[in-house]
């Protein structure tokens, strides 16, 4: 946990040594829908810090799994308890890097497209992903949309039979920022 | 005949309460926050300076409680969906408090001026580099 905010003031305190620009944000949202045609599940997370170096590529998300809003109050129990346990494992983050961090122009507003490959850690279980997305430059600030699949039984998030109709294997997640560049 | 008939007229209530009980469970809504009285009412320099401290037991004593948290607003945002944030300082450079709002709450995030001392109230959730609150509203 420590780590954590350790790595992130150090990225922090890195980008004073070094004139590359980095955006950053801590206001990003995250949601993920895991129902079927039995019912919806839906979750957001508001509050999610990224920050990413314009230079390197280097991007990485951390957010508060306690910090996912539902429509049901037994619904945020359920996932807190019995699927993400929150308690034992209350962050989950992506560290990982945008592989074509070069074709997209700071300088010029525009959207582009980009793959992010990385180590995400939901329920304390760690795993390689790869999603595409995209940065939409406007003037200072840059927006990052991507969408990506989680199978739930990777992060050893076990759903119990009697709800196997109601919760989908996988869960869609869908990540919304804007950033601005870190002063 | 006539006992057994009571004993499924009972059983048939029985479940019917049940199903009914089941169904309100399963429709209930997320606490309003707004209306819950705090668990803890503090600065937003105590709360930062406690989870600095000792994390696991900051996360022990204020995860889901209801903060009302006072501090000097730093900043405040409305993102394109309506999402409105506010950050209070905490003394501590590179931990404030987050506090995300209740979209119906965005408008009194509009009108607040950087600078200016405020009590807002939200559940805790954690700490990532700030001490996050979420479902809040100002108090005063």
């Amino acid at each position: 946990m420590k780590k954590i905010t350790l790595v992130i003031i150090c990225l922090l305190l890195i980008q004073y040594s070094f004139s590359q620009k980095r955006y950053f944000t801590k206001t990003g949202t995250v949601s993920f829908r895991a129902g079927t045609a039995v019912e919806d599940i839906d979750g957001i997370n508001k509050s999610t810090t990224s920050v990413f170096d314009a230079g390197t590529g280097q991007i990485e998300f951390a957010l508060l799994v306690k910090g996912f809003e539902f429509n049901s109050a037994l619904m945020m129990e359920h996932f807190n308890e019995n699927y993400m346990e929150s308690d034992k494992y209350p962050k989950s983050i992506f560290k990982g890097s945008i592989s074509n961090i070069d074709k997209v122009n700071f300088q010029k507003d525009g959207t582009y497209p980009v793959t992010v490959k990385g180590t995400l850690e939901i329920h304390g279980v760690k795993k390689e992903i790869e999603t595409t997305g995209s940065f939409k430059v406007n003037g200072k600030t840059v927006s990052a949309t991507a969408e990506f699949p989680v199978t739930l039984e990777d992060y050893k998030i076990s759903i119990p039979g009697l709800v196997k109709e109601k919760i989908s294997k996988t869960a869609k997640i869908k990540v919304n920022c804007s950033y601005a560049i870190l002063k | 005949m006539k006992k057994i008939k009571k004993i499924l007229l009972v059983v048939l209530v029985l479940g019917m309460a049940g199903a009914g009980y089941g169904f309100y469970l399963y429709h209930k809504k997320p606490a309003d926050v707004r209306a819950l009285t705090a668990n803890f009412e503090l600065t937003a320099s105590k709360i930062v300076a406690d989870f600095n401290a000792d994390e696991t037991a900051a996360n022990k004593k204020y995860l889901d409680k209801i903060i009302s948290v006072k501090g000097i607003v730093t900043d405040n945002k409305i993102d394109t969906t309506g999402q409105a944030t506010v950050f209070l300082d905490s003394g501590d450079p590179l931990a404030a408090v987050t506090c995300s709002f209740y979209e119906e709450e965005a408008l009194s995030v509009k009108s607040l001026q950087k600078g200016t001392e405020v009590t807002i109230k939200g559940k805790c959730t954690g700490k990532l580099m700030d001490v996050v609150l979420n479902k809040c509203s100002i108090i005063k």
